[in-house]
């Protein structure tokens, strides 16, 4: 097996390097408010990262070209099953007849009513003991 | 079972030609099954990327409930999970079974560095009553207006239960690598188990790193 | 040793243990087989009881309940444990390493462990009818399935784990033809069978994924409530049609590509011409499996979904059309000016063209959705589906068993009753499935035990036919496996219809234990009847 490519342990340790480094990024990025396009750049830096992965760890970059096929086969029906799914749950409702479909999903579930409210640590707190508390938090 | 040609290495099976076409056949075959693996989280991502959309305010703010040190922590666990993993393949494409064993052990650790982080995580979410479905009882000053937040939480743990068994899975086959590799089944010549456990155990990182931002940053 | 008592792999290595054990590729495949077989009875028994309850209007036989159970049951074993898994399973297993001349697949042991998930799954789906049965259709519909105090979650299980052992032969079977082809033999050179093999394969790996994460989440909707489902919980049920039919459309591709493999052996070696247009069958096989993809919604035409998502679902669905004519019209041209004989193979091809043509021409009726609309959830659509996985699947299925029965166990059926039976399964299919269009067209819904009296003519008539549909195919079957007690033997070198892949040319009837005494070396292409005269060695 002689003939297999050997990665140098270089290339090991930078990309290692860059993953941590990437991950700090996207950490700190979300901090800072950019509106939707936070998501945008979120998912981006986790490509770049994939990629990195899937390319130099898993080999992808020096294997048969049938192994990436495999792979990008794999996200091409992901991106099928997620986009056709969603020609349904963006437009639903979209013939604008009945405006009780046009959002199906948005009612509270009935149990929340039932539920005591609680403290950060999820304890019930009682609302008539502790009304300055309920106070600050609810108005 | 017979074998073709005496000279022939003892981990070549009989209906192979050679040891390259068995190795290749190996390889291919853990790519079509790394295939089945991510259109399993896809089924779970599409879930997420459905309800995200439709309940966009619920999600940014139930996302602040999750603890994102905790989260980084276990991203950079990962990571060096995933170096160590391909520094014991490399190892022992070089022949060095003492490095290797080593790496791997290291990485048997990390994993379960991930998963202890995952239950400090997991037993504080069961303590305030963040759970799933029905069982969702947190009604805390910081998610008494949430609409729904239930979902947001049984997508959070469907989806980091589901990773976090394939840690455990994965921590078993590598239990199982530093036995094999340790008796000297795996040498420079033959160690394909320890590759397709490789690349099972980096498409374990790379799920991760998709999680990561989308349940502890951005909600 | 005389030349009967040849060593092959049915008689060599002997013992029980030689079985359960075995990682040969044709043990295997007949282990699928009998099995399938036993579930298709069994599936088939339940449609026999539902035909008979509904001869007349009123519950005659047997309750609502009942008849709830015995439709879901019926659904789901003929669809989970015959036909998704037994065709490829069976024949595919014995077949697809002997056509690309390897001695097993890529991964005899996954092959083996494939059969026992298979079984351990179907152990589930048995505790389910022991215990009383499930009643929510075989589709699990949210929200009456988190909802039924029926056996849900035993089904769903079972099916989960029979996923796993569809994902692990899909996988061996890519590798195998991937990998293990011999030199020389080139993908335009595969017999179409192959190919056909690996689109099935390809869309099992793909879509059976999302089929058992989908029933895990059902099976958590009902211990947890997790709500994603549940409109009650803020979820929505519609999506869980989506997330099943992106598995189960593809899945009616699991079901028919293997069939349209079969026809595309069957009919050029019967017809003793080369096929046409070879590369059109090939690439249409690839494009069905992956159109198959991209059309699951027109299943959920009256679900409330978008009606932009309506459009574009219909508007696909029309090209799943082209491909499959494009198969149709091929196999025709084949035949047309070649040396057509009528065996037992040729008329289940037959009767397949037939069949499934009518199957596909109503698939385009239901594709538009302001007639599906109207005939959604009726006899129609039970009709148009019955023609599509009966008359296609299950005749090409039966009628690669003959092609195949003389190779894989080296007996020889009595070709006159296999005629007659398979005349039998023609009428009886029509004289059952027909009148359901009708019934359909004019209102009759699905799923119900009983019926007004204006459907009492059509539905009388359907249960009579069912009954000759029923007897046909048990006469069918049971004239292959008396040829097996019988044991009336080819001749191990024979070909009994002249054909030229691998498994013909190269190897014993039925084959060595190592598929092949020496490597074979290809000297033709699999269908070179322009080039090369193969004489057929067997006469009855």
């Amino acid at each position: 097996m002689s003939e297999h490519h050997i990665t140098p342990l270089r290339t090991y340790l930078i990309i290692a390097a860059s993953l941590l480094f990437l991950s700090g990024v996207t950490v700190w990025v979300s901090y800072i408010d950019l509106g939707s396009f936070n998501i945008v750049l979120a998912m981006f830096v986790a490509t770049v990262k994939a990629s990195l992965v899937a390319f130099f760890f898993m080999h992808l970059l020096w294997d048969d070209k049938k192994n990436l096929t495999m792979f990008l086969m794999s996200l091409m029906f992901f991106g099928i099953f997620v986009t056709i799914t969603m020609l349904d749950t963006e437009f639903r409702g979209d013939l604008g007849l009945n405006p009780e479909t046009k959002d199906p999903i948005n009612k509270r579930a009935a149990f929340y009513d039932t539920l005591p409210l609680t403290d950060t640590h999820g304890h019930p707190v009682d609302e008539h003991s502790d009304k300055h508390h309920e106070d600050k938090d609810h108005h | 079972m017979e074998h073709h040609n005496p000279d022939s290495p003892s981990h070549l099976k009989h209906y192979f030609h050679d040891v390259n076409q068995q190795y290749e056949t190996s390889k291919f075959a853990m790519w079509a099954f790394i295939l089945t693996e991510v259109l399993t989280f896809a089924g779970l991502f599409v879930a997420y990327i459905v309800y995200r959309s439709w309940y966009p305010d619920m999600f940014v703010d139930a996302h602040k409930l999750l603890d994102v040190n905790k989260g980084l922590m276990n991203t950079i666990v990962l990571i060096t999970s995933s170096l160590t993993m391909a520094l014991a393949i490399w190892a022992i494409q070089k022949n060095n079974k003492k490095l290797s064993v080593l790496m791997l052990v290291a990485t048997f650790i990390f994993a379960l560095v991930f998963l202890g982080i995952k239950y400090l995580e997991y037993s504080h979410k069961f303590e305030v009553g963040q759970l799933p479905g029905e069982f969702y009882s947190y009604m805390g000053p910081d998610a008494v207006h949430l609409n729904n937040p239930h979902i947001f939480f049984s997508i959070y743990f469907i989806m980091t239960g589901l990773h976090g068994l394939h840690v455990a899975i994965g921590m078993g086959l590598i239990a199982w690598l530093i036995y094999s590799t340790q008796k000297g089944n795996l040498t420079s010549e033959y160690y394909t188990p320890m590759e397709m456990i490789g690349i099972f155990w980096h498409l374990v990182d790379l799920i991760w790193i998709y999680l990561f931002p989308l349940f502890y940053l951005i909600g | 040793m005389s030349e009967n008592t040849k060593q092959n792999y049915l008689n060599h290595p002997k013992g029980i243990m030689s079985w359960l054990l075995t990682l040969d590729h044709k043990r295997i495949g007949l282990m699928y087989l009998f099995s399938g077989i036993l579930f298709f009875f069994l599936g088939g028994l339940l449609a026999l009881v539902m035909r008979f309850e509904l001869a007349a209007p009123g519950n005659d036989i047997i309750s609502n309940e009942v008849y709830n159970n015995a439709y879901t049951l019926h659904g789901a074993i003929m669809i989970f444990l015959f036909i998704i898994p037994a065709i490829p399973g069976a024949l595919g297993n014995i077949l697809l390493p002997l056509m690309v001349g390897a001695k097993d697949v890529a991964f005899p042991r996954l092959n083996l462990a494939s059969f026992y998930i298979y079984s351990f799954g179907a152990l589930f789906a048995m505790y389910t009818i022991i215990n009383g049965g499930v009643d929510t259709g075989w589709t699990f519909y949210t929200p009456y399935s988190t909802q039924s105090t029926s056996n849900v979650v035993p089904m769903t299980l079972g099916i989960f784990i029979i996923g796993f052992s569809s994902i692990l032969t899909g996988l061996n079977f890519i590798a195998t033809v991937h990998k293990m082809r011999i030199p020389g033999l080139t993908w335009y050179k595969l017999p179409l069978f192959v190919w056909a093999l690996y689109g099935t394969s390809l869309v099992q790996i793909t879509a059976t994924p999302v089929l058992a994460i989908t029933m895990v989440l059902l099976m958590l909707e009902r211990f947890l409530g997790i709500g994603i489902f549940d409109p009650a919980l803020g979820g929505d049920p519609v999506l869980y049609q989506h997330f099943f039919w992106f598995y189960s459309h593809p899945a009616v591709y699991i079901m028919i590509l293997p069939a349209f493999g079969i026809i595309s052996e069957i009919i050029p070696v019967h017809s003793r011409k080369k096929i046409w247009g070879y590369k059109f069958i090939a690439y249409s096989t690839l494009s069905i499996a992956f159109i198959g993809f991209l059309v699951w919604g027109h299943h959920m035409f009256t679900s409330g979904q978008s009606v932009f998502s309506q459009i574009v679902f219909s508007f696909i669905t029309y090209f799943v059309g082209i491909p499959t004519g494009v198969k149709i019209f091929s196999w025709i041209l084949t035949m047309y000016k070649g040396q057509v004989s009528f065996t037992p193979p040729m008329f289940y091809a037959l009767a397949f063209l037939f069949l499934f043509t009518i199957g596909g021409l109503t698939g385009i009726f239901l594709g538009a959705v302001a007639l599906d609309i109207h005939l959604h959830d009726t006899y129609f659509v039970v009709a148009h589906f019955h023609y599509v996985m009966q008359g296609g699947t299950i005749v090409a299925f039966l009628g690669g068993l003959h092609h195949w029965w003389p190779k894989s166990f080296g007996v020889m059926y009595n070709q006159t009753i296999a005629n007659i039976a398979a005349l039998g399964v023609f009428i009886g299919f029509n004289g059952t499935f027909f009148p359901q269009f009708l019934l359909g067209l004019r209102g009759m819904p699905r799923r119900y035990a009983t019926y007004d009296e204006q459907f009492v003519e059509l539905h009388s008539y359907s249960t009579f036919w069912s009954g000759i549909l029923g007897i046909s195919i048990f006469i069918a079957v049971m004239n292959l496996f008396w040829s097996f007690i019988k044991k009336n033997k080819v001749d191990p070198g024979s070909n009994p219809w002249g054909g030229m892949t691998l498994e013909w040319t190269h190897t014993s009837s039925p084959p060595h234990p190592h598929n092949f005494e020496e490597e074979p070396v290809l000297q033709h292409g699999p269908y070179d009847y322009d080039k090369v005269i193969v004489e057929k060695t067997y006469n009855k």
